[in-house]
């Protein structure tokens, strides 16, 4: 006897979209599926892609992370060759954290010119994250879109600044990353803004905020498989594909703090802790994850959905 | 599929006779739609209306409980594929393997290591559920002492994988405290007796649906009523794809041949069970054994199912109170904000980011965010004029000046007319609040009566 074995098939199709890359590299294609992630029916054309992501700015590393990437902090250039070509990671989130006031402050020339440095050190597709300072963005992203001498994409554009950040994109060519705070709502509304700005919607991704495993994970597990349903539904407003940055998880106590005996080895801990959150994006249906571990890359590039 | 008022209207005697308790049919058929009432309620439904109506009411997953008392464990009784749609109910439980031919002191050692995998969290105790005794050794004798070793050491309900022999005189030994028989398959029907026979839950393992329809079929018919469907996966995709299939039967396609918890034994030679483990939280595992008993692997895991399975309409509540963060002084400032978990969260990590020291006062608001709270009555001039001279903060700190969020800002007025507090109205954002503290002058934390 056969067991008829139940499907869920949607009419609708998450619009592809592509990093690109700098000849010789490996440009990322994500998106085009018409099912849920590890779902047996339908065709997913692309599967999820694991990238690393790169700080300019100096900090504090978790143990994990300095046992793995602490020889290489202070040396962005450096690091972004290393996550390339020696941990396999397929794209790059270039973070300009050190344009900061309070985190080094460097000038938005500096931040320009470390993003020229690294896309001529690696070919791969990049992403190049602001700093978090509104007034330092809204100068640092129109100086970034001009000096980078290829595509890459701005993360991020909200409802505060997606006209700034639209018209640097698109002057010169580069793609978006669109945010909203764990809002499904806010995650269509910016979509719909870009589209009317004429932002072409093959260059966009949707970042819905990523929390951190045990402090908010299940609310982004949620909103991931809201936006994925509604997409795959037919709202080509939400048929997007999904970037899960997983840094909050190293913001967690339990990913960093050696002092707690009964929480096992903290090395190990902090690792399954980005993992973790990593996997369960990945079950919701993420397409683009950034994380910092290198033993992430391999674990979640291994586990994703194909 | 859940039926319709009107559905289920059509099956009713349709007289409004009210011996159910409800003024017309339809009224009692759009109560039972909604779940609160169920046909048995009705003295004249047909032989077909109980029948229908009675299946559609069943749980589309059944329910299975392993162990007795307070460390009771439940699987199943799901009923939706998304945690969104209404919310997950029982979480995915964890098994902690354990030889039965280590040595007395490793077996006990191991115990140990097992029952001490268990973490306080935001004011829930997260714990291993489960011991998983392997048997190894092959004898009957040494397995059922083992068993009972096992559950005096832990009180944890048992998972016995072992062939029907040992399975025998465990069950003998250990019956009353409800273990799962986890037989090979090879042992199937001779285990199904055994668990009809002492009305045990059964694990029923096979390679993937077509297996499992076939062994589920021939366990029920020995006897064994409770069961527990493991699809053998070796692989992580296998596996994520059969609990995928397994609880689309039960909830999309209500067959009720299918229709179990679905079981994975992630030991070894399994390849990947921690990244397996995680996807199976959110993707249907009822139940993961495991073979490492390591915090470093099983804090994060249990914490991935502390949150998936929290109800999403009842968001996890800090206790409400004094949180002092980093080393403070009584010249700390304080600050304020809402028991919703998201918002302690964010507001501690954004305070700890700043690394000023500071009191952050939780206050309870039914786990709301400060602009619901504020909105509902609930984060008032009043709430928080006695939470400052309740809570022991004024015993804490020599100043009186409070950093409101900066949302509730006219929430100011009111405070500092029912205290004898002063308020600095903080951001808006929580995000804004490393630079904010910083630039505080020292001199508003001086002593109030300096």
């Amino acid at each position: 006897m056969t067991v008829a074995l139940p499907e869920q098939r949607f009419p609708g199709r998450v619009l592809p979209v592509t990093l690109p890359a700098a000849p010789g590299g490996i440009p990322v294609t994500v998106g085009g599926q018409n099912a849920l992630p590890y779902a047996p029916e339908g065709d997913r054309p692309n599967p999820p892609a694991v990238g690393m992501e790169v700080r300019s700015g100096a900090e504090e590393l978790p143990p994990s992370l300095e046992a793995a990437i602490g020889s290489l902090s202070g040396d962005p250039v450096a690091l972004a060759r290393r996550c390339i070509s020696g941990w396999g990671a397929r794209f790059l989130f270039l973070s300009l954290d050190g344009c900061h006031p309070d985190s080094g402050g460097k000038s938005v020339a500096d931040g320009a010119a470390l993003v020229r440095e690294i896309l001529g050190a690696v070919p791969a597709p990049v992403i190049v994250g602001g700093c978090g300072d509104e007034d330092v963005d809204a100068r640092l992203f129109p100086a970034v879109a001009e000096a980078a001498p290829r595509p890459v994409f701005l993360s991020y554009a909200e409802e505060k600044n997606y006209r700034l950040m639209a018209g640097a994109a698109l002057a010169y060519g580069h793609g978006l990353v669109s945010w909203s705070p764990i809002d499904i709502n806010m995650a269509k509304q910016i979509n719909l803004l870009l589209a009317d700005l004429g932002f072409p919607p093959e260059r966009v991704v949707m970042d819905p905020l990523t929390g951190g495993l045990g402090y908010g994970l299940e609310y982004t597990c949620s909103i991931v498989e809201r936006i994925r349903l509604a997409g795959l539904s037919g709202d080509a407003m939400l048929a997007r594909p999904v970037l899960c940055h997983l840094g909050d998880a190293w913001k967690a106590r339990e990913a960093s703090d050696a002092s707690e005996g009964s929480w096992g080895d903290v090395d190990r801990r902090g690792r399954r802790w980005e993992e973790a959150t990593g996997l369960a994006c990945l079950a919701a249906g993420a397409d683009l994850l950034v994380c910092r571990h290198p033993g992430s890359v391999a674990r979640l590039s291994g586990a994703a959905w194909r | 599929m859940a039926l319709t008022a009107l559905d289920i209207y059509k099956l009713l005697p349709k007289t409004n006779c009210k011996d159910c308790g409800f003024p017309t049919c339809l009224a009692f058929a759009m109560q039972m739609a909604a779940g609160k009432a169920t046909v048995d309620l009705c003295p004249h439904a047909s032989e077909e209306a109980k029948e229908t109506l009675g299946a559609a009411a069943a749980p589309p997953l059944p329910k299975v409980t392993i162990g007795t008392g307070g460390s009771e464990v439940v699987l199943g009784d799901e009923t939706v594929l998304f945690r969104h749609e209404k919310t997950f109910y029982h979480p995915t439980a964890f098994a902690v393997s354990v030889a039965d031919d280590l040595s007395p002191a490793a077996f006990a050692d191991r115990l140990r290591a097992i029952r001490s995998l268990s973490f306080e969290r935001v004011g829930q105790r997260i714990s291993v559920d489960l011991v998983a005794l392997r048997c190894v050794s092959g004898d009957p004798a040494g397995y059922a002492r083992a068993a009972a070793s096992a559950l005096t050491a832990t009180g944890l309900p048992l998972v016995l994988l072992a062939p029907a022999a040992p399975l025998a005189t465990a069950a003998e030994a250990v019956g009353g405290s409800r273990p799962l028989l986890a037989p090979p398959h090879s042992d199937l029907e001779a285990a199904a007796k055994i668990a009809a026979e002492r009305k045990l839950p059964l694990r029923v393992r096979a390679r993937g649906i077509e297996g499992l329809s076939a062994a589920l079929r021939s366990a029920r018919a020995a006897g064994a009523k409770e069961l527990v469907a493991d699809p053998a996966a070796e692989s992580l995709a296998d596996a994520v794809a059969d609990a995928i299939h397994i609880r689309r039967l039960a909830i999309l396609a209500r067959n009720r041949d299918l229709a179990y918890p679905a079981a994975f034994d992630l030991g070894d030679p399994f390849p990947d069970p921690f990244g397996a483990a995680a996807l199976l939280i959110p993707r249907y595992g009822s139940l993961l054994v495991l073979d490492t008993a390591d915090p470093a692997e099983i804090l994060p895991l249990l914490t991935l199912r502390q949150n998936v399975f929290t109800d999403p309409q009842r968001p996890i509540q800090v206790e409400p109170g004094v949180y002092p963060i980093g080393n403070v002084t009584a010249s700390s400032p304080v600050l304020i904000t809402t028991n919703f978990s998201l918002t302690y969260f964010t507001v501690r990590g954004d305070v700890e980011a700043s690394r000023v020291p500071a009191y952050l006062l939780i206050a309870d608001v039914d786990g709301m965010s400060v602009l619901t709270a504020w909105a509902a009555g609930k984060f008032t001039g009043e709430s928080i004029a006695k939470m400052l001279s309740g809570c022991g903060i004024e015993e804490k700190v020599g100043h009186r000046t409070l950093i409101l969020p900066g949302m509730v800002a006219r929430l100011s007025g009111r405070i500092e007319e029912l205290s004898s507090w002063r308020v600095l109205v903080g951001p808006q954002e929580s995000s804004a609040l490393p630079p904010y503290l910083r630039r505080l002058p020292p001199a508003a934390f001086d002593p109030a009566n300096a």
